[in-house]
């Protein structure tokens, strides 16, 4: 505790630009000498994917190198840099506070793509699990709406992604794709990623439709009939897709170009970040949390709370769908069966470990399950033992997840920090 | 004439119960109504009817001599009926300040794309919401919470939240269901005054439910007592004091403080 | 006149089928419609409770068909089979409350509904790594004899699911009537806080509901292992979700609902597996659930509760 405080302290003039620029510098090292020098030394057989978890769980013997390897690489830059820079780092973000939040935020995010571009860029393994990640962190933020922000317990979420899913690549590999179901391209190839978020949002906008079928029963029941409700959905969805041998039935539908690579999804999830922060700090989003509360008191206060339940499904669902877009983009096949309970399970373990009403809390969740599973993958069959384990920890613990009920502050997140210590 | 709220020969049965027979009403601008009886008397179900939570078996309601009967909740709420609960409806998650600008929902206009982009129109409504909410607070005493959970205030405080969500809807006829249930002497003492101010401030007409006679026999300029659903007597305060028909039904059983 | 004739005997031999596959999901559904009553929360682990004590089942009867078989009379076999799995698996039972929803008891209910789910997935995946992948098969307790009665098939092994399933509530519904726990389970569904006057404390009557439903799910299960003998790991899924759909139509808390209503999932899959193609039976399963929700959102005989609340 006493060591926390300390490092708390240590660290607490350090401005956000400053971190990023410690990261930065640990992703260059590794980029230039990670291979030639530091792994080659540490007796490790390449760079550590993911900071060595998947080497270490292999062959305990590594794990000396391991740790090494994240030292010198990450833990000592990182701290050094960021802590020795704040004297041009803090002036820098003092300048940038000064104008909008929204140039500062963009400049910012700018940055931090770079050094995550290239940290993903060592291998095509990362940059898949990064773009997956960053999938779970739309379907976690879209979900948290509906379970979180509304207080329903909807398990449609599969359903909705599927929708997305298939709607938006039937609409690429029509228009843009010559193969077997669909026939020769309709339009030019060319024109494909240029269009590509319009397919998305076609299935987004389908999602949406869809969930009606959800929102509606939601006006006079909840909780488990609600769940029933959703689950029926689910099935009904999958097994419609299985019967559908038009998109391949169960053996799914393939091919879809890649339209999706790193910075595209990357913008799509700051977009959903952004949109459903807006929505759900305004008052009309606020609304969800007053008709989860105490419906009766909301609608004698004016709120519509029809059409707010109608809302939070929609939207919900409308980011679910933008998700599966982009999930059958990234691995360019799916099928009716991915989008069914275990999915499910792996949503509401995101939701419900990072925590309920809260958008950093799903963000939170869907990194840890994603890393975590991805980390503990040599562990096979152990690594069901231990995430259940961990998540019903968290729930015992901290029963609305990790973190709830708390909203990214932007402002206060960017802002210098050289003020504070002569405050202190 | 010139009623702000008419009442007409409401009833209603829930099932075969039969909760309000041949109820009426007449609530003028700037006027504070008393409604007093037993429990189980169905005082809290005219509250719901009126404001439509649930609709009444029979009779008319007019509010400026508009129908609003088979109305939704809301929009009853978004005409001017604000109201309060006799066990404090609150959302348990939300901090004071939010309580008291959801109320001001029906007030905006900027729709749900504004609020996904913040658009200017947005952020505009919301600071002026904002302003409003804040003068709210500061009028009933409850500035200091306004970043506090509404669970973790004193229970005085919660009821003040409450009003004040109320007041935020703007509302022509402001309803209190039992605002003194379960106060102290001294937070009566506190209530009456506030309710005095809001009705001095505000200009809205009170209607309001009670138990406890010193009260209703302060601030009300007519009452009226409903036993088992039914109107026994309604006037004037001293008149109802000395009726024989409420001191018997009602008084002559309940505390009189 | 023979086509009715066939078509008679087309409904009959369905009617058995729909017999057998419903009394398992009635039997599994009421343990998730008693737990409902007492804690107001679905048990979702109970589907792979249901799948651990076929396991156990399956264990027991290797272990004492190896033992007895050749000097012990075959439905003593199974009787102690059948006892001694319901008195393990009711131990998973407890388990499962004391260890999972005990500690959340004033925690919101979907973290009990996320702790359930994982406690399920927990042993799907202790089940592989004890076991393997490798497919077991459970051992038939008891000669199967195939019958014919007016152009109708059926088993003993059929009749003794459907009489054994109907004994197995109507000894429930006995004890619920008429002990004293029962009746203590009773008082809880209506009222959860009348039960510590009575001077029954949540802290026993949870975990022996926890273990009645799991003995039942442990009946549930072998005979179900002598039905479709191949054991599977995820067995429990697929059964535990339809159960747990049938609790809710039944009503929730409703334990005679949920009995009903696991008959009718069973009735509505086996007629629609025989009159659609197999790959739509999902589909219009669920699908008729979601109107009988729609119509009926309380199930068949839940509790009323109204919409809005009361003020
Ligand atoms: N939603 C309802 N359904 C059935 N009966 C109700 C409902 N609401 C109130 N009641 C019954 O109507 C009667 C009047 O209740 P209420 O209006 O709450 O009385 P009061 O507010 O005067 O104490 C009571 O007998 C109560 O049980
Ligand atoms: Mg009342």
């Amino acid at each position: 505790m006493e060591i926390a405080r300390k490092f708390k302290n240590t660290f607490s003039n350090v401005p956000m630009l400053g971190w990023l620029l410690g990261v930065l510098a640990a992703v260059l090292i590794e980029y230039y000498w990670g291979y030639d020098y530091i792994s080659y030394y540490l007796g490790l057989p390449k760079i550590p994917v993911l900071f060595g978890t998947l080497i270490m769980l292999k062959d305990p013997m590594m794990i000396p190198g391991v740790i090494g390897y994240d030292l010198i690489v990450y833990v000592i830059p990182i701290l050094l840099i960021a802590k020795a820079s704040n004297f041009f780092t803090n002036p820098v973000a003092a300048i940038l506070e000064k104008t909008p939040l929204w140039l500062s935020a963009i400049i910012h995010l700018i940055f931090f793509y770079g050094v995550l571009h290239l940290w993903a860029g060592i291998n095509d393994y990362r940059v898949l699990v990064v773009k997956l990640t960053m999938i779970s962190i739309i379907l976690t933020i879209s979900i948290n709406v509906i379970n979180g922000y509304q207080g329903e317990f909807s398990c449609s979420h599969p359903g909705f992604m599927a929708i997305g899913a298939y709607i938006s690549s039937i609409i690429t590999l029509y228009f843009f794709v010559n193969d077997k179901t669909f026939g020769a391209a309709v339009l030019s190839p060319d024109l494909g990623p240029w269009l590509f978020p319009f397919a998305l949002i076609a299935g987004g906008i389908g999602a949406s439709l869809g969930s009606l079928l959800v929102a509606v029963p939601s006006f006079r029941t909840r909780g488990d009939y609600l769940a029933i409700i959703s689950l029926a959905f689910m099935f009904i969805i999958k097994s419609a897709i299985e019967n559908l041998n038009v998109i391949g039935g169960a053996r799914g539908m393939g091919g879809q170009p890649d339209y999706a690579p790193l910075p595209i999804i990357f913008i799509w999830t700051m977009l959903c970040i952004w949109v459903v922060h807006n929505f759900v700090t305004s008052i009309m989003g606020k609304a969800l949390n007053a008709v989860r509360d105490d419906e009766a008191a909301s609608e004698s206060m004016t709120v519509k709370t029809r059409k707010t339940k109608m809302t939070a499904f929609m939207f919900g669902a409308f980011w679910a769908g933008i998700a599966g877009g982009l999930f059958a983009h990234v691995l360019a096949y799916i099928n009716p069966g991915m989008f069914s309970i275990n999915r499910l399970a792996e949503i509401l373990a995101m939701v419900y470990f990072g925590g309920l009403n809260s958008i950093i809390g799903s963000i939170v969740g869907a990194v840890s399950i994603n890393v975590l599973g991805e980390a503990l993958r040599p562990l096979e069959l152990f690594k069901w033992i231990i995430i259940p384990l961990i998540l019903i920890l968290v729930m015992i613990f901290r029963p609305y997840g990790l973190i709830s009920f708390k909203e990214i502050n932007a402002k206060k997140l960017l802002r210098a920090k050289h003020k504070r210590e002569q405050g202190a | 004439m010139s009623a702000l709220l008419n009442v007409n020969k409401m009833t209603h049965y829930f099932g075969g119960l039969r909760a309000v027979y041949n109820y009426n009403l007449n609530i003028k601008p700037h006027q504070i109504t008393g409604l007093i009886g037993p429990n189980g008397a169905g005082k809290t179900t005219i509250f719901n009817l009126i404001t439509g939570v649930y609709t009444p078996t029979e009779g008319s309601i007019t509010l400026e001599n508009k129908s609003i009967k088979g109305l939704e909740t809301n929009e009853i709420a978004a005409r001017g009926l604000g109201r309060t609960f006799q066990n404090l409806a609150l959302w348990r998650h939300m901090n004071v300040l939010d309580h008291i600008k959801m109320a001001h929902y029906s007030q905006l206009s900027y729709g749900l794309i504004g609020s996904f982009f913040n658009t200017s129109k947005c952020r505009e409504q919301e600071s002026r919401v904002e302003e409003n909410s804040y003068r709210l607070l500061e009028l009933f005493d409850i500035k200091q919470h306004a970043d506090q959970i509404v669970t973790n205030l004193p229970y005085g405080a919660q009821r003040r939240v409450e009003m004040a969500r109320a007041m935020a809807t703007n509302p022509k006829i402001l309803f209190l269901d039992e605002p003194t249930a379960g106060m102290t002497p001294d937070e009566l003492g506190q209530m009456i005054k506030i309710i005095r101010k809001v009705h001095q401030d505000f200009k809205v007409a009170i209607f309001l439910i009670e138990h406890r006679m010193k009260f209703v026999m302060e601030l009300c300029q007519h009452i009226q007592t409903l036993v088992f659903g039914e109107l026994i007597a309604e006037g004037p305060p001293e008149e109802i004091q000395n009726n024989p028909e409420v001191i018997e039904a009602y008084l002559g059983k309940e505390d009189l403080t | 006149m023979e086509s009715l004739i066939e078509l008679g005997q087309f409904i009959l031999q369905n009617l058995i089928n729909a017999l057998q596959r419903g009394s398992f999901y009635a039997v599994i559904s009421i343990g998730y419609s008693m737990v409902y009553g007492v804690l107001m929360l679905f048990n979702f682990a109970h589907g792979d409770i249901f799948m651990v004590a076929t396991y156990i089942g399956f264990g027991i009867a290797t272990l004492f068909l190896a033992l007895f078989a050749g000097f012990l009379p075959g439905p003593l076999i199974f009787l102690a089979t059948v006892v001694i799995t319901m008195f393990l698996a009711s131990w998973v039972g407890v388990f499962v409350e004391v260890a999972g929803y005990r500690p959340l008891r004033s925690a919101p209910r979907a973290s009990a509904a996320i702790t359930g789910l994982m406690i399920g997935i927990i042993f799907e995946t202790g089940i592989l790594i004890l076991l393997g992948a490798k497919r077991l098969s459970f051992p038939p307790l008891m000669e199967s004899i195939s019958y014919n009665v007016g152009g109708i098939y059926f088993t003993n092994v059929k009749v003794m699911i459907i009489v054994i399933s109907l004994l197995l509530m109507l000894a429930l519904h006995t004890f619920i009537q008429k002990t004293k726990w029962g009746m203590a389970m009773r008082a809880m569904s209506y009222d959860f806080l009348a039960v510590p006057l009575m001077g029954v404390s949540i802290n026993i009557i949870a975990p022996l509901t926890f273990a009645v439903g799991a003995g039942l799910a442990a009946v549930a299960g072998i005979l179900y292992g002598q039905a479709y003998p191949i054991l599977d790991p995820y067995m429990g899924v697929i059964i535990g979700w339809k159960a747990f759909v049938a609790a809710i139509l039944g009503g929730r808390g409703s334990i005679k609902g949920a009995a009903l209503a696991g008959y009718l999932i069973g009735f509505i899959e086996i007629f629609v597996a025989t009159i659609f193609p197999s790959t739509l039976r999902d589909l219009i399963a669920y699908s008729i659930i979601l109107l009988i929700l729609t119509f009926r959102p309380r199930g068949f005989f839940g509790m009323e509760h109204s919409t809005k609340l009361r003020l």
